[in-house]
């Protein structure tokens, strides 16, 4: 065998062995070792709003007390809600997961966190437990089912009180047109279109059939039934041109600026637009109602509401007891939860008032509304729709009203979906 | 002795040869193979992706509810993806092709050209989404331009029909510039003697390229051909970028479906159904138009 040969074979020999070698070096056997230095990873929402510097700054006192070092990390994919389980499923999940709530699949995957007695007093750990378990804490409480109007619009077109039911609903939206305001009611694209649908129902849809999740998983009503009533009343407004098309193409960003420069008389959307209308003032009077009801004697309704900065802790943490420190500091710690309503607007019994205007229109809102509900989208308790990817299909079906499609089809196709996922 | 010697030298060649084969083979197994193994295992499963939660074998069911398609979300997106494959295949060709014989001469400015026309092809998909709906978003720089100038705006995004044909050229623009490359590339191969035979002959231009440059290009046209209905087929980022599937489910493709629905709801079994299917698809097209193109290859080598 001549040498070069010989050197051909052995250099081939060692190329075939480096991906064998490489697969090994980069394969781990346990991704919870990545956290045994004690470091304690947490996997947040990045936004406008919710900075990696904000939250670095948010875990500094608890890191310097505790001697944890805790590393943020924003999503992988689009979302927490996406990234999760994708990380869950390479075998590196972190060790504390912000700004979700377990559904089906990952509830089995968190840390029953039921026996701490913190848990149980945070803001609504009663709504998020399931049959009493408790495996998502948060701080405070989004309000959902908020209306955000232009004062000055609502004066030109002669409007003299937010309205209160439907019919006043409707007529405020008839003398915002008449007034020549280019959009009396905004929509937006994307996952808006549909959790705006449902934030204007909440009030309504509870005062019908309270607790309306439980009543459509125990077949007693259709997923159809309980939102066709609310894709009429969009319909309507579609066919009159108080909304359209181009509202559900337009992205939230764009739409909330809109609503600064003063071209939208009503913006349906969540408590946290208080905290991007402080952050960019307009330069007219802004109010705030509770969406229409029937009957002027029940308004306002319940208010539609999620959990502000939910955390949950990954079951298979190498550091349990950093990650749940770390968790009961985000949501117990005063001076912690003053700088996550610093950082996004939310409202806790006992919560210093902000200095933001509209945070405080808000609260007031919140204050007399009669009840508290979970939203459709969320996955989390004994309010819980049995199925996922409520909202992405509500919203791909309902922004069909914007295409001319009947209020009943889009009903009935909601509720074929909802029967089809069921099944699994 | 003498030939004992060169027939243990052959196959000792034979062994360094095969052995050399081994790095390609080990990469193209564990990110190509395994990967669709475990695609193809568990389409048979319900498994939501989670380890500690492992996979049920189901048989066919996630088949059986790709073809049922019981609330109807496949279906759309099949018919999306097919137009975007099929009439998105003849723009890029198209465009591709008609640039490259204007281009196909080496100067300054052709070159430059070249770059300019490779350019968006650079750029991630995602961002070219993005970017073209700034532009040609309702409140889009062409919208905000027509107007001011007094002109009503299109609804390039907001129509069902509009945002797919936007979709589409969307696409064409980001993808033609491989396609591009690969036409000069082919252009010159073509032989020059030919063609200045043809010309000798009175062959006007457009008859030198139907009688000696297009039969000469036969096997680029089909390199091109399926490279373009591949990436085509599996179109997603720019669909995200542009109009996330909407309006309604007016632009989701069966990738979007894949990753977008199935995936994102932690269906992996039935995800993974949809991909086999689609990777079984883009098979069956891509051996298809290979054995249709092959009498029009035979013509380029007799060209050639």
């Amino acid at each position: 065998m001549s040498t070069s040969f010989r050197r051909r074979a052995r250099g081939a020999v060692a190329l075939g062995f480096v991906p064998v070698l490489a697969l090994a070096a980069c394969s781990s056997g346990d991704a919870s070792a990545e956290t045994d230095d004690g470091s304690v990873r947490m996997l947040v929402n990045i936004t406008d709003n919710l900075t990696q510097a904000k939250w670095e700054e948010l875990v500094l006192p608890f890191e310097e007390e505790s001697g944890i070092d805790v590393k943020i990390e924003g999503p992988s994919g689009q979302s927490v809600s996406e990234s999760f389980p994708a990380l869950l499923a390479a075998g590196t999940a972190p060790d504390v997961i912000e700004s979700i709530v377990p559904g089906p699949d990952t509830a089995p995957e968190l840390l029953d966190l039921t026996e701490h007695e913190w848990a149980s007093g945070t803001p609504m750990a009663d709504l998020y437990s399931t049959d009493g378990t408790i495996n998502v804490v948060g701080v405070g409480m989004q309000e959902q089912s908020l209306m955000y109007y232009n004062a000055d619009l609502f004066e030109e077109a002669g409007i003299t009180e937010p309205p209160a039911t439907w019919d006043e609903f409707d007529a405020a939206l008839a003398a915002l047109d008449s007034a020549g305001v280019a959009t009396p009611v905004a929509f937006a694209s994307d996952w808006a279109t549909g959790v705006q649908i449902q934030q204007i129902w909440h009030p309504q849809q509870n005062l019908t059939t309270p607790g309306w999740q439980q009543s459509v998983a125990d077949g007693s009503s259709t997923l159809g039934d309980q939102f066709q009533p609310v894709f009429e009343h969009v319909a309507d407004w579609v066919e009159a041109g108080y909304t359209t098309a181009d509202d559900v193409a337009t992205d939230t960003g764009t739409q909330e600026a809109n609503f600064i420069a003063g071209e939208v008389g009503i913006y349906p959307m969540g408590s946290w637009f208080s905290t991007t209308l402080a952050a960019s003032p307009p330069d007219f009077e802004v109010g705030v109602f509770a969406p229409p009801v029937d009957d002027a004697a029940d308004a306002p309704g319940p208010m539609g509401a999620t959990i502000a900065f939910p955390y949950m802790v990954w079951k298979g943490t190498a550091n349990p007891d950093g990650a749940t420190a770390l968790v009961e500091y985000l949501v117990t710690d005063d001076a912690a939860i003053a700088k996550q309503a610093e950082m996004d607007s939310f409202s806790r019994e006992g919560l210093e008032p902000s200095d933001n205007e509209y945070a405080g229109l808000v609260q007031e809102l919140s204050d007399s509304a009669p009840s508290y509900v979970v939203p459709g989208n969320q996955t989390v308790g004994d309010y819980a729709l049995p199925v996922a990817g409520f909202n992405p299909k509500f919203t791909e079906l309902a922004q069909g009203l914007w295409q001319g499609r009947s209020p009943a089809d889009v009903a009935a196709d909601l509720t074929a979906w909802y029967e089809t996922e069921k099944r699994g | 002795m003498a030939r004992t010697t060169t027939s243990r030298r052959g196959f000792v060649s034979s062994l360094a040869n095969g052995l050399m084969t081994i790095p390609a083979a080990a990469v193209y197994a564990g990110l190509t193979v395994v990967p669709v193994g475990f695609a193809v295992y568990y389409s048979f499963t319900r498994y939501n992706g989670i380890p500690s939660q492992p996979p049920t074998w189901v048989g066919f069911e996630n088949y059986a509810r790709v073809i049922q398609d019981p609330i109807g979300d496949l279906r759309p997106a099949v018919v999306v993806t097919t137009l975007i494959a099929v009439v998105g295949a003849f723009l890029v060709n198209g465009a591709a092709l008609a640039l490259a014989l204007l281009l196909r001469r080496t100067t300054p400015f052709n070159t430059f050209a070249r770059v300019v026309m490779f350019y968006p092809h650079v750029l991630s998909a995602l961002i070219v989404g993005f970017l073209w709906q700034a532009i040609l978003g309702p409140q889009g720089a062409v919208n905000n331009l027509l107007e001011s100038r007094g002109t009503s705006s299109l609804p390039f995004l907001a129509d069902p029909d509009w945002a797919l044909a936007t979709l589409i050229v969307v696409i064409v623009w980001a993808q033609f510039g491989v396609q591009l490359v690969l036409y000069l590339a082919g252009l010159q191969a073509v032989s020059p003697e030919l063609q200045e035979a043809a010309r000798l002959d009175g062959a006007g231009s457009v008859q030198v390229f139907r009688h000696v440059t297009w039969p000469a290009l036969a096997p680029t046209v089909t390199v091109t051909i399926v490279t373009s209905v591949l990436s085509l087929l599996k179109v997603y980022d720019v669909v995200l970028g542009l109009t996330n599937g909407g309006p309604g489910d007016a632009t989701q493709t069966w990738a979007y479906e894949i990753l977008a629905v199935s995936f994102a709801n932690n269906k992996v079994g039935l995800a993974c159904a949809q991909a086999v299917l689609l990777v079984l698809v883009a098979g069956i097209l891509s051996f298809t138009i290979i054995a249709l193109r092959r009498r029009a290859e035979e013509g380029a080598e007799a060209v050639g």
